[in-house]
């Protein structure tokens, strides 16, 4: 269970967070829609700690999040961060390490895991992406689909309880967005647990087991996707589906 | 990992704090006995005729000092061993323990004298005043004080000595002073006419010994402005100072003292103005008796030859390779420890809390806003007075290659840290958030993240700087380090071969440097090539 209680942020004098309360279930696939500026990403960088919160708790099965800074927060970063994986938009791969390496870093130095283990595991995870031929290339020489299944492999290689995506297919042409969006779809298939941002409506449309609206630091709706695709009550809802069906 | 950190340096600079050669203690003589050695200072850099390498073989030193010095350290039942300063801070050397004694034309002076213990004079030196051959406007002393063509005459001297001293006094505000830092510099320099420079006032026997070089300089007048050369020791050294002039009366009085500066052409009348002279049966010399014993620069069996061309480039180039040696072992030794410093300051900089962030900040400054050599001096000079006051009744105190190494390394730490820092914050933002997004701790994603990529963007730079500490490590002679550049000075001021050993001094640094430089391009096509994938 993921449960996050009230949060709020404030960016000086502006909120983008006005008190945002949801839960995701074990294997649930929830994702983030609505205009942009409306907070999806700084919500879902509040849950692993890249971003602080001013009030509100977060809670990832028994551990607690609160908003006060400190020692007692920073050791339950480190506990959530290796259960909660995230892949970023702008993939961000290690530059200086080979595909191989880069899925098996945390694993080694982080879960201490054995080198050979490490290795052998990777290699399913990546072949389970797509990538198992390019464990050897270099990040740089890949394109963005493939990085950006590299960067799920090496999230995948910490067995994460839930995964947290920030918009994963924005930065890609079309034809890879639907390479990744493919390995997602696998993974929502095999009862992973994430939190999605993105603006690929398909996705959402057909994999999501909960659609959260978010206008102005608010949850404007929420639902199942049939009924906020077929059956929008929000006036944001219908503007925002309206607009994105446009572009 | 703090704890580890002052390990380390303590690893680092604990290794090099080691009890001084010579005790700063009033039992000096009973050290020296004890040792076997009397450890005594000077500078051979255009030292002839008092000390400078023999022109035949250039790695033994030879010149009435240095048989002073066996003379003395006979007499005291031990071994001499000579130790290479810059001539102005010998003192400094005395007042840290490295050395027992001072044998350098050190002139008598009652300053001197209320601060260091000083022997009766070992010799009776004058000052000559020497002009162009060719100038005939200048016949005398007096002629200094008129101006010519409406400018006023300027005079060169070895700064500090006697001579500067002199010329003032004579001159006050008629006179210009061109200050040099080695005799046979300010001697080049008026045979050239540099600078308006009309003249020299020269020690006499370093005229004396160096005439042959500078056949376009003339003595002007009879020499002036007697005084004494004196042996230095420490204040509190009365016994060794006592058992100094015991041998010096002992050695003027048989005749063996008479035999050391006839040899290097320098025993003259004035020598007898001590009125302590005597014969082999013991009588009084009360005036000279034989013209042979009188002033007779034919007398002198060792002279300067000045040489050139590739007999000097045989007979000196090997010593030079050998300090470069030096020069490499400083850069290779002080350049990993500035690049591990810098980095921890960088990471104090940019990840420390305001208590390390701050006084990092600080110290970046402080070190990029001073001269390595006032740093390299202090380090040298202060380091043995502050361990004093931490560790009191200890003795302990830095070495020289241990000072010098310390201050290259420090010195550089600073723009090290710089360049660390502009290069993990060029680092993008990203890195770090995907690194702690795996679970990674700030210290684990820094360690195998975010400093490994910095590395490589910053070597091309460091490189750079490795290449421009090469030329830095000249600095350290202050410090009495003989590396390359100070081993040039040497040679080529002892040989009268500026050309020869500078070129070959300059393409002894371009073997160092060029290398690196290859390096460093090579490196930068191939972070290039990363880049692009």
């Amino acid at each position: 269970m993921i449960v996050l209680t009230n949060l709020v942020k404030r960016y000086q004098q502006h909120e983008v967070l006005r008190g945002v309360s949801l839960t995701v279930a074990d294997g649930e696939v929830c994702v983030l829609l609505g205009p942009s500026g409306g907070g999806k990403s700084t919500l879902l960088r509040t849950i692993n700690g890249l971003e602080s919160f001013d009030s509100g708790s977060i809670r990832v099965n028994d551990i607690v999040l609160n908003a006060a800074v400190g020692p007692e927060r920073d050791a339950a970063l480190l506990l959530i961060r290796k259960r909660v994986g995230m892949v970023f938009q702008q993939f961000n791969l290690f530059p200086h390490r080979s595909v191989l390496e880069n899925v098996t870093e945390a694993p080694i130095h982080v879960l201490k895991q054995s080198r050979e283990a490490a290795v052998l595991n990777a290699r399913r995870i990546l072949a389970r992406v797509g990538m198992a031929d390019k464990e050897h290339a270099r990040p740089g020489s890949l394109s963005g689909g493939q990085q950006q299944r590299v960067a799920i492999a090496r999230t995948l290689a910490m067995n994460p309880e839930a995964i947290l995506f920030d918009e994963p297919t924005s930065a890609l042409d079309p034809r890879t967005t639907a390479d990744v969006i493919s390995v997602m779809t696998d993974l929502a298939a095999s009862g992973q647990r994430m939190i999605v941002v993105t603006h690929a409506m398909s996705f959402a449309r057909t994999v999501a087991h909960q659609v959260h609206i978010l206008h102005a630091g608010r949850i404007a709706e929420s639902g199942p996707p049939e009924q906020i695709f077929e059956d929008p009550q929000q006036a944001i809802t219908r503007e925002f589906l309206s607009e994105a069906a446009r572009a | 990992m703090l704890g580890d950190v002052r390990l380390i340096l303590l690893f680092i600079f604990g290794a090099w704090l080691v009890p001084p050669v010579t005790s700063v203690a009033d039992d000096g003589l009973d050290q020296i006995r004890l040792r076997g050695t009397v450890v005594w200072g000077a500078d051979q850099e255009g030292g002839g005729p008092f000390i400078y390498p023999d022109p035949d073989d250039p790695t033994r030193l030879i010149g009435f000092e240095v048989e002073l010095a066996q003379l003395i350290a006979e007499h005291l039942g031990v071994t001499a061993v000579f130790s290479q300063g810059q001539w102005d801070k010998l003192p400094d050397l005395l007042d840290r323990g490295d050395i027992d004694l001072v044998l350098n034309g050190y002139e008598w002076t009652s300053n001197r004298g209320e601060r260091y213990g000083l022997s009766i004079p070992y010799y009776i030196y004058e000052l000559q005043l020497l002009g162009r051959a060719t100038d005939d406007s200048l016949t005398s002393w007096d002629d200094l004080l008129k101006p010519v063509d409406g400018r006023q005459r300027k005079v060169s001297s070895l700064g500090g000595s006697a001579a500067q001293d002199y010329v003032e006094q004579f001159g006050g505000d008629d006179i210009d002073m061109a200050l040099f830092e080695g005799a046979t510099d300010a001697m080049d320099a008026t045979a050239l006419g540099l600078s308006g420079i009309d003249a020299n006032v020269q020690d006499l026997p370093i005229w004396r010994f160096y005439a042959k070089g500078f056949p376009q300089l003339r003595p002007i007048g009879a020499p002036v402005g007697r005084g004494f050369y004196v042996a230095m020791t420490r204040k509190a050294d009365q016994d060794l100072l006592r058992a100094v002039n015991e041998i010096l009366l002992k050695a003027l009085q048989d005749g063996r003292l008479h035999r050391i500066f006839a040899k290097y052409g320098m025993w003259n009348d004035t020598q007898r103005m001590r009125g302590l002279e005597t014969d082999e049966s013991g009588g009084f010399i009360g005036s000279p008796a034989r013209a042979a014993d009188g002033d007779d620069q034919d007398a002198a069996t060792v002279r300067y030859e000045p040489s050139g061309g590739w007999t000097v480039i045989q007979q000196r180039g090997g010593l030079l390779v050998k300090s470069a040696g030096m020069t490499i072992l400083l850069s290779i030794t002080a350049m990993p420890i500035a690049v591990f410093i810098g980095l921890l300051i960088a990471l104090a900089r940019l990840y420390g809390p305001w208590y390390l962030g701050k006084p990092a900040a600080v110290y970046v400054e402080v070190v990029r806003g001073t001269p390595l050599v006032l740093q390299l001096y202090l380090i040298y000079f202060l380091t043995p007075k502050l361990l004093d006051i931490i560790f009191p009744g200890m003795e302990l105190t830095i070495n020289a290659f241990a000072a010098a190494v310390m201050g290259l390394a420090i010195n550089y730490s600073a723009y090290e840290a710089e360049i660390y820092r502009g290069g993990i914050l060029s680092i993008p933002r990203g890195q770090m958030e995907a690194a702690i997004s795996l679970g990674m701790s700030r210290s684990l994603a820094l360690r195998r993240i975010i400093i490994p990529q910095a590395t490589r963007l910053v070597l091309p730079p460091m490189t750079n700087d490795f290449i421009a500490l090469f030329k830095d490590t000249a600095v350290c002679s202050v410090i009495t380090v003989v590396e390359l550049s100070k081993q040039y000075y040497i040679q080529a001021r002892s040989a009268g071969a500026i050309v020869e050993l500078g070129l070959l001094t300059a393409l002894l640094y371009l073997a160092m440097s060029y290398p690196l430089s290859v390096m460093t391009n090579r490196l930068e096509k191939k972070l290039n090539q990363e880049r692009r994938g």
